[in-house]
């Protein structure tokens, strides 16, 4: 610091976790780790000197700030004086039973009912895979503006994949809960629940015909999860992306960029989310944050460098996988605020199109704003009622386009969490939305053309920007 | 990083006879060991250096026929005490499994040259001015290329270090390097990127200014781009494509998925599934492969495997556990990506065969069609299903010629479909990390727009 760095800053993290994996009607493994590392970050302008170790010895830590002392272009040796003060927690995050006071053999039943479960639904379910995992994060964070946090998450994740089989055909089914919480969480989603929706799930695809092709209606049901609004705006709104030029989204503050009926808010303070957390990686004070407010665009996500650029407060937003990472402005719980209709009514007002109950993962390239999703769960609508159910479906867009295109919002709230991907590094999110209406959106599936025509009548593994996220099977 | 592991062979040996004191009938300790150098510039400025060094230890055991892992990077006394005791434990939470076997001592190839030394007598100072090389080509290829989403040089340098209680204690250690840049073409409103990659073992073969002029004029060529009428389409894939492809196939190759019912491959092996210009070849020993080395995750001694050969499956990928269960003998496919994870079964240097033809001909022969340079939402593919309906872009074909820039369109189909639809491959093998494809030629797909 003494030699002219702008800001420096400590990381250190101790990872407990577990996992267990249930495949073949088996435990198969149960593994748990313990993981302690340092991540030293100095800026210099607009440089970005970051080192990380895991060996904890003084002279490992000293030869670390002297490399990165020295990859930001400082004489190392100097020192400086800063007042750390701790920042107060600036909202409680409540955990009930915290999975690292409970044995091993408890989440090892937790697992067993979900597969129990799974595999007792049908006998075409011929394969179930269960995954659950636990993490105990602590971190420490001290920088050279005084800040000092000390913060602890708790998170839980329980995913249930089957795989069902008849007449040649392997369909697959799955479903994920998650949240920064205890096991308290199966109390609320319990396992049974979530192997039943899986396991139906695969069941429905083996009847399901092959998605249509081509530009059609599109309601997405509350239940279905929020992947939409993560790759349509919530990626192209993250501060870094849009000061580099590499969003649709920059420039356009206070202009419209959604339908009025759309808002949208990134949220780390709601209780038991998956994104939530109190302090984000730089120990800045988690917050919620209004990104479009009534279609006009009103904010994007900040870590505290990309703050800095523009003299402004951070939002938060800045996170990182783990002591190995730098932070990047990341999304937390991401949602599209339920609206005034109810959403029966939506899709007794759509005549022909598809109804996507279950989104999977997707993709968008936040350069010119083209996404894609996967629908894991769709049916087609015809007259204003769900009728069969499709597989196969992906559904693209363009981020504006889509959004201004929202004509129906519904009343309800849904969410699904996931892992989100950006420059390598995987961070825990949830995203969610009411029932909307999109009256025109390209459907791609595997139903020939043709067919696709007539039935409506009408009409990157680590590349930054292009995102990742989703279900992760 | 230093090539001798006396302190890395003590601990791991240490762990396997103190699981085995304490009542493992049998254990398997895995070091790793791993530097990072990164580094990314923008508008020829240095933006982010990244200099890292991790190490850890993982342990597998078996009480019984219960199997029990856990990892750790506390390497002190204590914390290897501790490791061996949380290992012991979970294998008691876990079922009883017949086929937990592990490999005994064995020769290693040697003279892989896996490790170029010259990337640590190169002064950090030569990888920043080949990173500013790259975007210094990429920019300045055309006036239209106006911004740098990446562009970075990355370099990996490791050390694996194994023992297990039938005696067997080997190490190794290995590097690779690599390039990335992409970049953002603009004209009328009209954002495109283009992406270009390469990673090699050796450092001086890394070649800045072609990644960063094939970045560009893949950014450049797209301008203009429009979504396109549904059809089908005969399709020609370049190579990362192909990769994208080929990446959904392999998993179905591996015999845990054919054990456990959910690879499309289980009832094929001797049966044709594609045509004969098609042969899938999976070599530990690739002069110049990334995953190249002496043995796989759990010590056995890695080796070229065929999966695909002339359009019939041929094998399967094993490691020890999948082999005790088929029957068979392992391939040395035993895949683990750091001391955090248990070996599962996985590729190593995996790729397409190529062919004989110029992409330029495989282009030609199509006379219309499409010609496809970017997928977009490959990882939302179903591998167990095989259906796959993903985002794509890149350039019709009209007339056996490249024409107008196409994007915002899908392509959807079966993985077995697109396998069997290969029709030629082109002479360009070109790998993206360690999975490799050359240009293929794919008979008809669904397009849509």
């Amino acid at each position: 610091m003494a030699q002219g760095a702008d800001f420096a800053e400590v990381f250190v993290e101790e990872r407990h976790s577990t996992a267990v994996v249930c495949e073949d009607d088996r435990i198969e493994k149960v593994t748990t780790g313990r993981e302690v590392g340092i991540g030293l970050r100095v800026l210099v302008g607009e440089s970005t000197a970051y080192g990380y170790a895991n060996e904890l010895s003084p002279e490992a830590l000293l030869g670390l700030a002297r490399t990165v002392a020295e990859a930001a272009k400082l004489r190392g040796g100097g020192s400086a004086v800063v007042n750390l003060r701790r920042t107060p927690v600036p909202y409680e995050l409540t955990v009930l039973r915290p999975p690292a006071e409970a044995a091993v053999s408890d989440r090892v039943a937790l697992v067993q009912r979900a597969n129990a479960t799974a595999r007792r639904e049908d006998p075409r379910i011929k394969q179930v895979m269960v995954n659950y995992a636990d993490t105990l994060q602590r971190v420490w964070i001290a920088n050279s503006e005084g800040d000092y946090v000390e913060d602890e998450r708790v998170r839980v994740r329980l995913a249930v994949h089957a795989v069902a089989v008849a007449g040649g055909l392997l369909q697959t089914g799955y479903e994920a809960v998650g949240g920064f919480s205890g096991l308290e969480l199966f109390e609320r989603q319990p396992p049974e629940e979530v192997a039943r929706t899986a396991a139906r799930r695969s069941l429905l695809m083996l009847e399901a015909r092959p998605a249509p092709t081509g530009r059609m209606p599109v309601v997405m049901a509350a239940e279905a999860g929020g992947t939409m609004v993560h790759e349509a705006c919530g990626h192209g709104l993250e501060a870094d992306l849009v000061q580099k030029g590499l969003s649709v989204y920059a420039g356009r503050l206070g202009q419209p960029v959604a339908s009025p009926l759309v808002t949208v808010v990134d949220d780390a303070t709601l209780e038991g989310r998956f994104g939530s957390y109190r302090f984000d990686d730089e120990g800045t004070p988690g917050q919620k944050t209004v990104l479009i407010e009534k279609g006009v665009l009103c904010g994007y996500m900040y870590d505290r460098l990309t703050a800095r650029r523009e003299g402004r407060p951070s939002t938060g937003n800045g996170r990182r996988e783990s002591y190995q990472y730098r932070p990047l402005p990341r999304m937390r719980n991401t949602y599209i605020a339920p609206g005034e209709h109810d959403p029966e009514e939506i899709i007794r007002r759509t005549q022909r199109g598809l109804l996507v109950k279950k989104m999977g993962g997707g993709q968008v390239n936040t350069t010119n704003g083209d996404f894609v999703f996967e629908v894991a769960e769709g049916y087609l609508i015809e007259q204003g009622r769900v009728t069969a159910p499709v597989r196969g479906a992906t559904l693209t867009g363009n981020g504006p386009e889509v959004l201004r295109q929202v004509d129906m919002v519904g009343g309800d709230l849904g969410f699904s969490i996931g892992v989100c991907g950006k420059n390598g590094q995987g961070v825990p999110v949830s995203d969610a939305q009411p029932t909307l209406r999109i009256p025109s959106l390209v459907v791609g599936g595997t139903a020939g053309a043709g067919e696709a025509e007539a039935a409506t009548g009408g009409p990157r593994d680590s590349l930054s920007g292009l995102c990742r996220s989703g279900g992760g099977r | 990083m230093s090539g001798d592991f006396g302190r890395e062979k003590d601990i791991v040996w240490d762990l396997v006879a103190q699981a085995q004191r304490r009542g493992a009938r049998a254990a398997e300790a895995y070091f790793s060991e791993e530097e990072e150098t990164g580094i990314e510039v923008r508008d020829q400025k240095v933006e982010d250096l990244k200099i890292a060094r991790e190490q850890g230890v993982g342990l597998r055991v078996l009480m019984g026929r219960q199997p029990g892992f856990a990892y750790t990077t506390d390497l002190s006394g204590d914390g290897l005490v501790r490791l061996v005791e949380e290992a012991l434990a979970n294998a008691a939470a876990a079922s009883e499994d017949p086929y937990q076997v592990l490999p005994g001592p064995a020769v290693y190839p040697e003279n892989l040259d896996l490790y170029d030394p010259s990337l640590e007598r190169t002064p950090p100072d030569a990888k920043v001015e080949l990173a500013l090389r790259l975007e210094q080509a990429g920019r300045s290829l055309d006036p239209r290329v106006r911004l740098t989403e990446t562009a970075s040089y990355e370099e990996s340098r490791y050390r694996v270090v194994l023992a297990n209680s039938n005696g067997l204690l080997a190490a190794y250690r290995g590097a690779h390097c690599g390039l990335s840049a992409v970049f953002v073409a603009a004209q009328d409103g009209d954002h495109e990127t283009g992406f270009a990659f390469q990673y090699r073992t050796r450092y001086a073969d890394l070649d800045p200014e072609g990644v960063g002029r094939q970045a560009a004029s893949r950014a450049v060529e797209m301008l203009g781009a429009r979504p396109i009428t549904p059809r089908r389409a005969t399709v020609v894939m370049d190579p990362y494509v192909a990769i994208n492809f080929l990446g959904l196939l392999i998993p179905s190759f591996s015999a845990d998925a054919v054990q456990k019912g959910r690879s499309l491959l289980a009832d094929k092996r001797g049966r044709k599934v594609a045509g004969g210009a098609v042969t899938v070849v999976d070599d530990g020993l690739l002069p110049g492969g990334l995953a190249s080395a002496p043995f796989d995750g759990e010590g056995v001694p890695c080796r070229r495997n065929l999966l695909l050969e002339a359009g019939i499956v041929s094998n399967f990928m094993h490691n020890s556990y999948t082999a005790a269960r088929a029957g068979e003998e392992t391939t040395g496919n035993a895949a683990r990506g750091s001391f955090r994870s248990l070996p599962g079964v996985g590729t190593t240097n995996c790729y397409l065969q190529p062919g004989g033809e110029h992409p330029a001909a495989l282009i030609r022969g199509v006379g219309s069609g499409l010609y496809l340079t970017e997928v977009l939402g490959m990882h939302t593919a179903n591998p167990v299903s095989g259906d796959f309906s993903v985002g794509a872009a890149g350039r019709l074909i009209e007339n056996g010629e490249l024409t107008a820039p196409v994007r915002g369109i899908t392509v959807a189909g079966n993985i077995l479909e697109w396998l069997g639809a290969i029709e030629a491959c082109g002479r360009d093998l070109t790998f993206l990390g360690s999975t490799g494809a050359p240009t293929i030629l794919v008979g008809r797909l669904t397009v849509s727009g």
